[in-house]
């Protein structure tokens, strides 16, 4: 449930950061979208002015060529008309050479102010223009046309340097629209005599304006000096309207669009932004030299941004596209972190489940000291110092029948599965133990079940010892472990072990027990390596040497002081460096038995008649050692099921024997010895007797063995010398 | 050990005296022949004398109480010591008779 508690509130977590995530890639993309709007806007709009500005400089460019043309013309015609003045009849082929020589000028008049030439009448004005079939010539000067209060006469007159006409529709000759550069011709004493005209057609004109297109929907207007529109979007308009009055159309009537108008009047250079309803439009507007007329650029903003609009669409479906697939990414990304999480923390689960599992299996390791309170023959200390990592070191032990079982050892390899393996080996050595007394077949039982389920090829090295706690002998077998040492009263020595194979290794190894005799007051001290090889930060190993040297003369101290000073002595020399190996000491301190106040000795034959007089024996120990009567008659009643039985079974029928027994009171217990030289028979091998079974289900047999346990407070049977060794141990309660 | 066997108005009566020990027992053993023919009734046992007793005085007596429940009878412990029924407890054999007092 915690777990996925946790995977809940961590998706929820991942939910946030995908979101923010998500929102800054939104924010942060939709910004360069705005950024890149923005600035392209400003490139379109930079780059329509520039084309606006150009086209604009351009036509004025061409126009003012053109217009340059007609006006030199006319000027150098000045001159030739001077010179022919005296001869009016010659002005004609003047006029027509004009037309030869020019093809933008339609028509060229020399007009004579009236009564110029008295034998031309009032007025005389030779006048050529083209059409399909050619060059005509023609005295303008007729009573139908009263060319003086024409405006190109009159004007012309005012403007020595030449004057250019409004346009007009040339109704008389092309049917096209016109108009007219004319100039005074002075004669030597200054005075007017004469205008000459040059007519140009405005159509190339309307044409190249027309045809100005800066974008394919933008158009151009050019208008008169009076507003009239020369060039207009819709044909209707040309010459029809003024500038003026389609500003003040409505579509059109706004501030600008009046402003507009009035600038172009004015012969203004600018742009204006006009809004016609839904409409933008961009205007960029220019007057043109000499005339005076104004040249506009119009251009709908749709022409000049559409580009950027549609660009901005595209990108806007990218950017959604792109958080669309980030959105995709991330819920990928989350969904295979939280798988590979959720494999992470079942691992970690199932490694901390194992910790603890070992942890347990540690802990039921015996760790409070003094572990027997009550035994004043043993002082016994125990530590294991694991290194960060769960390791495999183990010690334990037990006492049975008298005995102290115990071992030592040391998983190779290390983390849980050298943790889990130490668990075994220690439950294994319980379990074996409980019903063997023999070191060398209790490794070769544990080793037998180890290599059985040894898929991992494991190893343990492992020490065993038995001790006799009554004589201090200990027999013991070793599995490749390093041996123990024993502090002596004449010095610490390395007790002699037999190496043999590790437990693990090989089905079927057969070990070797051997015997050494524990003294009162001589500690056995059992290791693991990681003592010997703890290592300080030169990479330097403690060693047996300095282990040997910090042991030499502990003696007189407890065996807890006798591990503390070790302890101590490894920190030194280790230091600050990290523990990289559990270090594990355990120390039997035989203490040796309390002192005897009394021996008695009665040796019995097998036969049970004899029974009384074991009762006479007991009771006179129990006397003195001041038993109440229960515990004596419980006492009795130990010792007669416990000779009993070896006057029973120890001795074939019919053959002779004898039992010794013999009675210690020390201070705080009694202890019989019962012997015998019959077969071997260990009373204390046999099973418990199963003592909730009903009157129907209950064996004959078995009682007795079960009343000595209960009774004695130590039973341990043991065989030395061909004998049957029974040791009973009752305590006496101060 | 001396073993009397009477019959009263409860029903058969074994009064045992003295020391039940291993050498007593096989003595025992045949004094209580006339109560494990009466082991369909039901069968009192007087330890009031009873001292002490072993562990094949014990099984005497379980011998006696299996007779009587394969013949449907019952076995009545009364006056009994602390000391024996401490040795009583310590078997289980506490529990496999009628004990009174």
């Amino acid at each position: 449930m915690p777990q996925k508690e946790n995977n809940k509130r961590f998706r929820n977590l991942f939910a946030r950061r995908g979101l923010l995530i998500l929102i800054s890639a939104a924010v942060m993309l939709e910004l360069t979208a705005v950024l890149q709007y923005y600035y392209s806007r400003k490139g379109l709009r930079e780059e329509a002015i520039n084309r606006a500005e150009s086209e604009l400089a351009l036509c004025e460019a061409q126009i003012s060529d053109v217009m340059d043309q007609v006006e030199t013309a006319v000027r150098n015609d000045l001159w030739a008309v001077r010179k022919v003045l005296a001869y009016p009849d010659s002005l004609y082929s003047l006029t027509q050479r004009m037309l030869e020589y020019n093809p933008v000028i339609y028509g060229s008049a020399v007009a004579m102010i009236e009564n110029y030439y008295p034998s031309k009448g009032r007025l005389y004005s030779p006048y050529s223009f083209r059409d399909s079939s050619g060059i005509h010539s023609i005295d303008l000067g007729t009573e139908t046309y009263d060319y003086p209060t024409q405006e190109w006469f009159t004007e012309a007159l005012t403007h020595p340097d030449g004057y250019w006409s409004e346009p007009y529709y040339d109704e008389g000759g092309g049917e096209m629209l016109m108009t007219t550069f004319s100039m005074p011709l002075y004669d030597k004493k200054g005075r007017t005599v004469a205008v000459l005209t040059a007519d140009m057609s405005l159509e190339w004109l309307t044409e190249l304006v027309g045809n100005v297109k800066v974008y394919p929907s933008a158009f151009s207007i050019l208008v008169s000096r009076s507003g009239q529109m020369m060039v207009a979007p819709a044909e209707t308009l040309v010459m029809q309207t003024n500038i003026l009055d389609v500003a003040a159309r409505a579509a059109m009537d706004s501030t600008e669009g009046r402003s507009f108008a009035q600038a172009m009047l004015a012969g203004e250079e600018g742009s204006r932004v006009i809004r016609r309803g839904d409409l933008v439009d961009h205007v960029f507007f220019s007057p043109l030299e000499r005339t005076g007329w104004s040249m506009a650029i119009v251009i709908p903003e749709e022409e000049i941004y559409g580009k950027v609009k549609r660009l901005g669409l595209v990108v806007a479906i990218l950017q959604l596209l792109g958080l669309v697939l980030l959105v995709f990414i991330i819920r990928n990304t989350a969904v295979s972190f939280l798988r590979l999480q959720d494999v992470e923390q079942r691992k970690d689960m199932m490694e901390s489940e194992l910790k603890i599992a070992s942890g347990i299996q540690m802990s039921m390791l015996p760790k409070t000291f003094p572990h027997f309170p009550e035994r004043c023959d043993l002082d016994m200390y125990g530590v294991i110092i694991p290194a960060k990592e769960v390791g495999g070191d183990l010690y334990d032990f037990f006492i049975r029948d008298d005995r102290l079982f115990f071992c030592i050892g040391d998983v190779s390899g290390k983390g849980v599965p050298a943790s889990l393996v130490m668990a075994v080996t220690r439950s294994l050595f319980r379990t074996v133990s409980g019903h063997e007394g023999n070191p060398d077949r209790i490794l070769a039982t544990m080793n037998d079940s180890m290599t059985e389920m040894n898929e991992s090829n494991m190893f343990v090295t492992c020490f065993i010892g038995i001790m006799d706690l009554g004589s201090g002998v200990v027999r013991y077998s070793n599995a490749g472990h390093n041996a123990p040492l024993v502090l002596g009263k004449e010095g610490v020595r390395m007790l002699d072990v037999h190496p043999n194979v590790p437990l693990g290794v090989l089905e079927g190894m057969r070990f070797t027990t051997q015997e050494m005799i524990l003294s009162e007051g001589e500690s056995l001290f059992l290791y693991t390596d990681g003592l010997t090889e703890a290592e300080n930060a030169e990479n330097q190993l403690y060693g047996e040497t300095r282990l040997l040297e910090a042991t030499a003369h502990l003696t007189g101290f407890s065996a807890k002081e006798q591990v503390d000073k070790v302890e101590v002595s490894v920190r030194e020399h280790v230091a600050d460096a990290p523990q990289s190996d559990d270090l594990t000491i355990l120390n039997i301190k035989y203490m040796g038995r309390p002192k005897t106040l009394t021996e008695r000795h009665l040796i019995l034959h097998n036969d049970i008649q004899q029974i009384p007089q074991l009762a006479d024996f007991v009771e006179t120990i129990a006397s003195e050692s001041g038993m109440d009567q229960a515990m004596a008659m419980q006492v009795n009643l130990a010792l007669e099921e416990a000779v009993t039985n070896v006057i029973m079974y120890a001795y074939p029928a019919g053959t002779d024997g004898l039992v010794d027994v013999e009675a210690t009171l020390r201070v705080g217990e009694v202890e019989f010895l019962i012997s015998d030289s019959g077969c071997p028979f260990d009373p204390t091998s046999r099973d418990e007797v199963d003592t909730s079974l009903s009157a129907e289900e209950r064996p004959i047999g078995g009682l007795g063995v079960h009343l000595v346990r209960r009774i004695m407070d130590e039973v341990s049977y043991s065989r030395v010398d061909d004998r049957n060794m029974l040791r009973l141990i009752k305590k006496l309660s101060a | 050990m001396e073993i009397k066997i009477q019959t009263e108005n409860d029903g058969v009566v074994g009064y045992f005296a003295g020391r039940l020990d291993t050498p007593a027992s096989l003595q025992a053993s045949k004094d209580i022949q006339p109560l494990l023919e009466q082991a369909d009734k039901t069968i009192i046992l007087d330890f009031s004398d009873l001292e002490y007793i072993s562990s094949s005085g014990l099984r005497i007596l379980l011998t006696l109480r299996k007779e009587a429940s394969r013949k449907g009878g019952e076995v009545v412990i009364r006056g009994i010591r602390e000391e024996i029924r401490q040795v009583f407890l310590m078997t289980g054999f506490y529990n496999l008779f009628v004990i009174q007092g």
